[in-house]
């Protein structure tokens, strides 16, 4: 009994690093909180005030004069690039988790997924030097032209200025091929486990395998599949390293085309800490915390519903993805 | 940032990282400890720190010093913080900081100025004109295509394409936003109404625009985007011309449109230093005098005046060298600086002597 | 049953008609599907060559053997670093991710280890950057332990935790109850059962899972950024008030220079560290397989 109380006490670390790291970021933004109240998700101006005036009081707060932190681009832009990123993944993570576990033989199945899903493994600013080495250039010289003249012709979003490479799509795309294992490998590994009967039943019936496979397989993984892209969602939300370099760090306003470079409230925090620092008053450094609270929250609302889900509809089975 | 370190908090401090069980290791290399100096800050500064180090190191064997491109606002605030003993900047700090942390000191080291680079595929080779209102009009949105009448007046002669402008500014807390800007603000009164200057400032929100980390992140966007403006130290003009990049004449507060030469910097230089005051904390942008190119700085070190007794005597050393060996041709040459003149030097000096 | 009847009864001809279109989108979707698989493959050869190619004709001798100076250099302090924190953030995290783990794995069902099962989930999907940005808070400003080998260590800990929670679980698991049983049989007691005879039995299995988060702590950068700084020398042996280099650093920084030998930097660092994750990853893999198919 002694045993298992102290396992029990040693295991509560985690709970409390989790707790601590969020109420630490609330604690600190507290100020900035108050501050900038519900206007800093609606606000497109982040603006650290005249830096070289004396600071003034404003709401009680001491701020530099004509200081405002509104982070609505940062939310469009974080939406923006995390919604693309899962319009291309989801499905080429269907296709090729279906390839990997119908079309290809099992001896061979467990490698090539391993090859395919080292991807995961691959460091996030690895991902960032390949995107802004040779994806940038070859996006904003063959890719962009091509697509906005096509395209472009349809949607309006899709249309030029193709501008300079450094662009929502060039994020998205490499959050996608981040995230794309996630769901090939949790979807995979549901379609291995279900049944055979199910199959049998459905070729009995004179269905192509496909049809089998499209009909009665994919359905009965249809929850793992949400399970596993609110859990790409979460990863894509939060993802930094890849994105900052490649995003082109928009500033105070909005993406008018899929062209237009963006920023997103992880990346964002990279890159303004030091600005933020040269606010003599702190309120610039606190909203920067209020950012990183903001965050905190949505990826833990956002990853306990991705566990719930799996959870309870895989009654408590441990799914592929960590 | 008001989080201060208590000798309770220090405590703690110390022994939780004695958890990290790692603390053998603490003792058999601090035994031969030479003194570490941490510079961080500038990235105009850095090619010219990187210069300086190893030669300073060859005859200065007992101190190491790391140095750091970060952006000037980084230098200024792990200078105050004490993270770094050596923060470099391209501007000076404010009054409300200095206000709150009288013990750091802004000391010029050399004198630099910033070029107004382009990418204007067949036009890189001419020398564009700009002024700092046409400038303005670009950043803050009014003037949207290279072929608009304001610059195409300021260059008869040359056909400027239909193209987009794509603005590159600096994310980083940057002394070179804090000069460029203050180019803008003392030409064009608009500007200064509406944003004003600083380190980091409130970029108007223009379609398209990019934010690029440090002067080396300025060069690549620059290079890699087609029909982009910038503005980049002068320290990377080796890398500017490598890249073939566009380099603009500017249009000086006398009228006259002038690149950034040992000749139009050391005529800014004339016309301001005098002015310096004694903490040195003053701009050198937008000077008068027919030949003065309007933007250049003061390359400051900031640095706390109360440090360990070691740490002091290694800092006040290598400033006296770098004022002096460290002003060198041989040193200015390749990055494009200019030295302080005699009347700075001493100013610098007497701030030195404030180190204990 | 009766539209199988109604198939077999329709004539010949119509059936065969039938069957061709289906059979068209059927290998529509095959051919779809596997285009989405080799997208991702070519993808991923796609940057393992840019990484190992690039990188391989960056590294030297000097990479190893000498420190970074300025936009040149090697990369020594760099490696010296990774390797630093790292291994402070397992010294830290091992303790707690397996006594965690071992909870949730032996008491299954009590509430409180599907509690840390379920936070260790949540805690896996925090980013990084928050993580960092806690870090720089709490232990660069209010500790005031400035940048530092304690600092990068702690916020690397936080990241490896719940990697090694679940994955020691797993493996715990994986021990069949005979086993257990056999040991209570014998008369042995709960600390007995667990560390002398499951614990040992699941250890590969463990160890695999602290390598894989090694993997991770050597490839994370957002973390790092504004608790353990960067420096351009080797350790000075100081836990805090001292910044150290670390390689994913060199990679962000490096690659963004517009000279040649600061780039070159980037892609050796780039080219270590993506060789070293990557090689964990197959060695896991390899050990994990071995046991499965016991």
């Amino acid at each position: 009994m002694k045993f298992r109380a102290w396992l029990a006490l040693v295991a509560g670390i985690l709970p409390v690093i989790l707790l601590s790291v969020v109420l630490f970021l609330a604690l600190y933004s507290k100020q900035a909180i108050h501050f900038n109240g519900w206007g800093f998700v609606v606000r497109n101006t982040w603006n650290l005030g005249n830096l070289y005036m004396d600071p003034i009081m404003r709401h009680g707060f001491q701020v530099q004069p004509g200081a405002t932190y509104g982070i609505l681009f940062l939310i469009v832009g974080t939406l923006l690039s995390t919604l693309f990123a899962l319009l291309f993944a989801v499905p080429v993570g269907i296709g090729a988790a279906i390839f990997l576990a119908e079309a290809i033989p099992s001896h061979l199945r467990t490698w090539i997924s391993f090859f395919v899903e080292l991807l995961m493994a691959i460091p996030s600013v690895v991902f960032g030097l390949w995107g802004y080495v040779v994806v940038i250039p070859f996006l904003s010289r063959h890719f962009f032209p091509l697509l906005a003249a096509t395209l472009g012709r349809l949607i309006p979003f899709f249309a030029g200025p193709t501008g300079s490479g450094y662009s929502l799509l060039t994020a998205s795309i490499v959050l996608a091929l981040m995230i794309v294992p996630i769901i090939a490998a949790t979807l995979r590994d549901a379609l291995v486990s279900q049944p055979v009967s199910l199959r049998e039943a459905a070729l009995g019936l004179g269905a192509t395998r496909f049809e089998a496979l499209w009909k009665v397989i994919l359905p009965g993984a249809r929850k793992t599949l949400i399970g596993a892209t609110f859990l790409a969602l979460g990863r894509a939300l939060g993802e930094t390293m890849a994105v900052l370099m490649v995003s082109g760090n928009a500033l105070n306003y909005l993406p008018h085309n899929i062209y237009d470079p963006i920023s997103t409230m992880a990346a964002f925090i990279v890159s303004q800490l030091d600005s933020a620092l040269q606010d003599p008053t702190g309120m610039a450094v606190r909203s920067l915390a209020e950012i990183a609270f903001v965050l905190a929250i949505i990826s833990v609302i956002v990853n306990g519903l991705a566990r719930l889900l799996l959870l309870v509809w895989n009654n408590g089975q441990r799914t592929a993805a960590v | 940032m008001s989080m201060k370190t208590g000798a309770s908090r220090r405590k703690t401090s110390v022994v939780l990282a004695a958890t990290l069980a790692m603390g053998t290791m603490m003792v058999s290399h601090a035994a031969l400890a030479q003194t570490r100096l941490l510079e961080t800050g500038s990235s105009l500064l850095y090619p010219l720190f990187n210069l300086w180090v190893p030669v300073y190191g060859k005859s200065h064997p007992g101190v190491q010093i790391t140095t750091q491109s970060t952006g000037s606002g980084t230098g200024i605030s792990e200078a105050v913080s004490g993270i770094a003993q050596i923060g470099a900047s391209d501007a000076y700090m404010s009054n409300a900081q200095i206000k709150m942390h009288p013990a750091i000191l802004n000391i010029p080291l050399t004198i630099s100025s910033q070029m107004i680079n382009y990418n204007l595929p067949g036009l890189n080779g001419r020398h564009l004109r700009l002024s700092g209102p046409v400038l303005a009009d670009m950043y803050s949105g009014k003037i949207r295509y290279w072929d608009a009448p304001a610059v195409r007046a300021m260059n008869p002669g040359v056909r400027l394409p239909h193209q987009q402008i794509v603005l590159i500014h600096r994310t980083d807390g940057s002394g070179d936003t804090f000069i460029f800007s203050q180019y803008l603000s003392f030409s064009t009164p608009s500007w200064n109404n509406s944003v004003g200057y600083g380190t980091t400032i409130s970029w108007p929100a223009v379609q398209g625009g990019i934010g690029a980390e440090g002067n080396p992140g300025m060069v690549n966007a620059c290079k890699g985007t087609p029909y982009s403006i910038a503005y980049i130290g002068i320290s990377f003009k080796q890398a500017i011309e490598k890249a073939g990049l566009g380099e603009a004449m500017l249009k000086n507060r006398a009228g006259r449109f002038v690149l950034p030469e040992p000749k139009t910097i050391g005529a800014a230089v004339q016309a301001m230093a005098s002015h310096t005051p004694a903490d040195e904390r003053i701009s050198l942008v937008f000077a008068p005098g027919a030949e003065s190119y309007p933007i250049i700085n003061y390359e400051y070190a900031i640095v706390n005046a109360n440090q360990d007794g070691k740490t002091a005597g290694a800092v006040k050393e290598f400033f006296s060298w770098a004022l002096s060996h460290g002003n060198s041709p041989y040193f200015m040459k390749q990055v494009g600086f200019v030295p302080l003149p005699p009347a700075i030097v001493k100013l610098s000096e007497a701030q030195i002597a404030k180190i204990h | 049953m009766s539209t199988v009847t109604s198939t077999l009864e329709r004539p010949l001809s119509k059936r065969r008609q039938i069957r061709l279109s289906r059979r068209i989108v059927s290998l529509g979707g095959w051919t779809l599907s596997g285009l989405c698989l080799l997208v991702l493959s070519v993808l991923m050869v796609w940057i393992l060559m840019v990484v190992f190619l690039r990188g391989a004709g960056a590294l030297k001798w000097a990479t190893f053997a000498t420190i970074t100076q300025g936009n040149g250099g090697g990369l020594k302090n760099a490696i010296e670093g990774t390797l630093v924190l790292s291994v402070g953030a397992l010294l830290l995290a091992v303790p707690f991710g397996v006594a965690s783990g071992i909870y949730a794995a032996e008491y299954p069902n009590s509430p409180w280890a599907k509690t840390i099962r379920f936070l260790a989930d949540v805690l896996v999907g925090v980013p990084s950057i928050v993580v960092g940005y806690f870090g720089y808070v709490a232990m660069v400003q209010w500790m005031g332990w400035n940048f530092s080998v304690a600092g990068g260590s702690i916020a690397l800990a936080i990241i490896c935790l719940p990697y090694i929670c679940r994955t020691t679980e797993l493996a715990l698991r994986q021990v069949s109850n005979d086993l257990r049983d056999a040991a209570y049989s014998l008369g042995a007691n709960e600390r007995r059962v667990v560390l002398g005879v499951c614990l040992p039995a699941a250890m590969p299995s463990v160890l695999t899972g602290v390598l894989l988060a090694l993997a991770v702590s050597v490839g994370e950068t957002a973390p790092l950024l504004y608790t353990a700084g960067w420096s351009n020398f080797m350790w000075d042996g100081h836990l805090i008030k001292s910044p150290i280099g670390y390689l994913t650093y060199a990679i962000w920084t490096f690659i963004n220079e517009p000279f040649a030998s600061a780039n070159r930097l980037a892609y050796a660092a780039a080219f270590l560290v993506t060789g070293f994750v990557l090689i964990i990853n197959v060695l896991a893999r390899f050990v994990l397989e071995r046991r499965a198919r016991q």
